[in-house]
């Protein structure tokens, strides 16, 4: 087993503290890593980005190759479309949908997300909205980290015990923000799967998932019938359209899944 | 057996607190800071006797490692690739007199230039020098080749190099570590006239690094990391060497078997096994990572016929810029994986460089400058240095005009005006000013030509993380005053938006002084903020308390 990640985002986004936590699970689940990071000159609002190389054998390269990453996890959307190179052609884009313009060039975003949603695989959720409502606004990357949990080679649980290490020194307030980001991400990515697996195609559940305020908790298998019967409905691409044009987060209720038009 | 997750600087630091250092030394630079930056939190937190500090610049962080050990004890200096230029002096003098307690440089290279001026390979230098090498390829060897260094330092009496390079220095893996030296006693020289290089004892000191030559190549030759694997006559052959190991590996996978190889990680050459690679293959092909070290050497820069070499030097693989598995794949016509194409995304990319920070007091002194410049001559340079101010020479400040190597802006801007320019402009900052620039500041004094320096005080090194400046605030003043400038041509300014128009007025009659002017922009990194009060307190709890010291946090007053 080989699995490659990137992780990226912009200076004090909390890419390094992610890398920690695949690090230390990795670890603890067995596994052998390798994992560079970018030091210098992106701290000061520059892209950064890390690759971790997880192997249930001994990892030669610490760096990746193009087209080998079975995830990429990004804070920003640019960013994470920046090493779309490295991913294999069935892996994962994950990201935060928020854009951060700290430069004046920043693209159109109509068209970075026609880009966005034009990648096979894409999980895109409002992260950085989910981590204020989980009471800590710098905790989208573990929003993130939680959206992507599922594909990653290393258990749910261990991944949980070194958020709440990494964050323990800064108080328990901080540990359990973390923890419920991280959640809202996991349900985020399920809710998304189950969709898909109910046949709505992956562009629309791309769509919707960007802009829906998940709970910390797996969504209601009633709630995931409704949002399926409208999105896989005839005017499931106008539904998914609309949740996406949304200024707020919508809940993820059959209320909402109903009402919607 | 202990095992950390450790980042290939870290894996260095703690393969030199087990090997018994009494001290490190240090200047930072990416990517090497972590090293040091590293060691310290170490020692701190196991409150180790290890002493140290961010020395001032990189010549005195070995001069002081070299004071180490002459009296017997190990020591570590670590630093960037360029910065062993700065300690090249000391550096081919200590290889002379040798070392006595054990000594090692750890080096490291930024193949790439993630964040460097150039992509010098430290291996010649060791080389120069006449020293050993070491290059290991993973975090592992980082440690277990950091404690081989300081034995190898101790036995043959000669400082040790360590090149990293940015992908193994910034790198983590699992490391598993091993026993504690203790350190060694206070122990003097024992031919005291070795260490004293007047031509007469340099003569007989050189005759002595002449002849431990052999000795370290035998010490090379037999490394167990300098491995020869011969598996067939006349099989194609590869001569590799530190990390370009891994990148071989992983490309290459079973096909390696098809394959005699040289793996090289200690220097000197060992010659006697590429002589025997040679031998036994075809051809051979050089994976190195940076410089086509090995490679020029056993071409004799492509001289040598006796057997197709393929390398940098013949254009088969990339002369500039890193490695990687799939750069190895296309050295060998190897397929790389399939990637998806987007449509449309190359448009929606845009670059994200670093900036200068919200508030950053260096984007105040370049607005002052740039508007003094629309009053001088058009097209006016202005000499600049190493730091975060480096990154006015960006957008929208566009205010630098050069960037050279650490301290170089001073000494650039008396050059320029020798050629003309009045007035001539510098910009350096407080970290930078002391590492290496004071020096041509007093050539500068000497001159008394209409120069300009900007002194950009944040009291702090911020590019490479928030190490401690050496002199801070009124001291700064002092130092300039003390290496010659009158007094009443210091001017110090607050860059500030709302100071703006004040501040010009100060830098307009500087402008018009026609002599050397030391305008001295004070105010401290937004960043660091909580850094600066720190290295405050801990500067004055170190000093001897006689009560004259004004704003002191220690118990002068």
């Amino acid at each position: 087993m080989n699995f490659d990640l990137v992780l990226c985002g912009v200076g004090g986004q909390g890419v390094l503290s992610t890398a920690y936590v695949v690090d230390h699970a990795a670890v603890e689940a067995g596994l052998h890593f390798k994992q560079p990071e970018v030091h210098g000159m992106a701290q000061r609002g520059g892209a950064v980005s890390a690759q971790v190389r997880l192997s249930d054998g001994p990892v030669s390269s610490d760096l990746i190759s193009d087209g080998a990453a079975g995830a990429i996890l990004s804070v920003e959307p640019m960013e994470g479309l920046r090493y779309l190179k490295q991913l294999r052609p069935d892996g994962w884009l994950v990201t935060d949908v928020t854009p951060l313009k700290n430069i004046t060039e920043y693209p159109d975003l109509e068209r970075l997300f026609h880009v966005l949603f034009s990648v096979p695989h894409v999980i895109a959720v409002d992260a950085t909205k989910l981590a204020a409502k989980a009471g800590a606004m710098k905790a989208q990357n573990m929003v993130v980290l939680g959206a992507a949990a599922r594909f990653l080679p290393v258990p749910l649980a261990l991944l949980e015990r070194h958020i709440t290490a990494l964050f323990q020194p800064k108080g328990e307030r901080v540990v359990t923000a973390n923890l419920k980001a991280f959640r809202m991400g996991v349900a985020a990515s399920a809710f998304g799967a189950a969709l898909v697996a109910r046949g709505v195609p992956r562009p629309l559940v791309a769509r919707a998932l960007a802009r829906l305020d998940f709970q910390p908790v797996e969504v209601d298998e009633l709630v995931v019938k409704a949002w399926a019967d409208r999105l896989a409905g005839v005017d499931g691409a106008a539904v998914a359209q609309r949740v996406f044009a949304s200024r707020e987060l919508l809940p993820v209720d059959v209320l909402t899944a109903n009402t919607l038009n | 057996m202990d095992s950390e997750i450790l980042l290939g600087d870290e894996a260095v630091a703690r393969g030199a607190i087990d090997a018994g250092i009494s001290a490190a030394y240090a200047y930072p630079g990416t990517p090497s800071t972590e090293i040091f930056e590293s060691l310290q939190t170490y020692v701190k937190q196991q409150k180790l006797d290890v002493k140290g500090l961010w020395s001032t610049n990189e010549k005195v962080a070995l001069e002081e490692a070299i004071g180490v050990s002459y009296c017997g004890k190990r020591s570590l200096v670590a630093m960037k690739h360029v910065g062993l230029n700065v300690a090249a002096d000391p550096f081919m003098n200590v290889a002379v007199s040798g070392a006595w307690g054990g000594l090692v440089l750890a080096v490291a290279d930024d193949p790439s230039m993630h964040s460097s001026q150039n992509e010098q390979d430290s291996r010649y230098f060791a080389d120069f020098a006449q020293v050993p090498c070491f290059e290991p390829a993973d975090q592992q060897e980082a440690y277990a080749m950091t404690l081989d260094a300081f034995a190898l330092s101790e036995k043959l009496r000669v400082p040790v190099v360590l090149r990293l390079v940015t992908r193994l220095a910034h790198s983590r893996a699992l490391v598993a570590l091993g026993e504690r030296s203790a350190q060694k006693p206070l122990r003097y020289v024992d031919d005291a006239g070795l260490y004293t290089l007047i031509p007469s004892n340099a003569r007989r000191a050189y005759a002595g690094l002449v002849g431990k030559q052999a000795a370290l190549a035998d010490y090379a030759e037999q490394h167990a990391s300098n491995a020869l694997t011969i598996r067939g006559e006349q099989l194609p052959g590869l001569i590799v060497s530190g990390v370009a190991w891994n990148y071989l590996r992983e490309a290459l996978g079973p096909r390696l078997e098809d394959f005699n190889v040289l793996r090289v990680s200690v220097y000197p050459l060992p010659v006697k096994k590429v002589r025997a690679l040679l031998d036994a293959s075809s051809d051979v092909t050089f994976i190195e990572e940076g410089y086509p070290f090995i490679e020029r050497f056993v071409s004799a820069l492509g001289l040598l016929r006796e057997k197709p070499l393929k390398g940098k030097l013949t254009g088969d693989v990339p002369r500039m810029g890193e490695l990687s598995p799939d750069v190895v794949r296309r050295v060998f016509g190897l397929k790389v994986a399939p990637t998806l194409t987007i449509e449309g995304l190359d448009g929606v990319l845009a670059a994200r460089p670093p900036r200068l920070c919200d508030a950053c007091p260096h984007g105040d002194s370049y607005n002052l400058i740039n508007e003094v410049l629309k009053e001088l001559t058009p097209g006016m340079r202005v000499m600049g240095d190493i730091g975060c101010y480096a990154l006015g020479y960006y957008r929208p400040y566009q205010a630098i005009h050069s960037c050279l190597c650490m301290g170089s802006s001073i000494g650039m801007a008396l050059g320029a005006a020798h050629a003309g320019v009045s007035p001539s402009l510098c910009v350096i900052g407080d970290g930078t000013f002391t590492h290496s620039g004071m020096t041509a500041l007093v050539d500068a004094v000497h001159e008394d030509l209409p120069v300009k320096v900007f002194i950009l005080d944040n009291s702090i090194v911020a590019m490479t993380g928030g190490q401690p400046v050496s002199v801070s605030d009124e001291q700064v003043v002092d130092l300039v005053a003390g290496l010659g400038v009158k007094r009443e041509h210091i001017r110090v300014v607050s860059p500030l938006p709302q100071k703006h128009a004040e501040n010009l007025a100060v830098v307009r009659e500087e402008l018009a002084h026609p002599g050397l002017s030391v305008i001295v922009a004070r105010r401290a990194c937004v960043r660091y903020a909580k850094e600066i009060k720190e290295h405050k307190r801990e500067r004055d709890a170190a000093h001897h308390h006689d009560g004259g010291c004004q704003d002191c946090t220690g118990s002068c007053r």
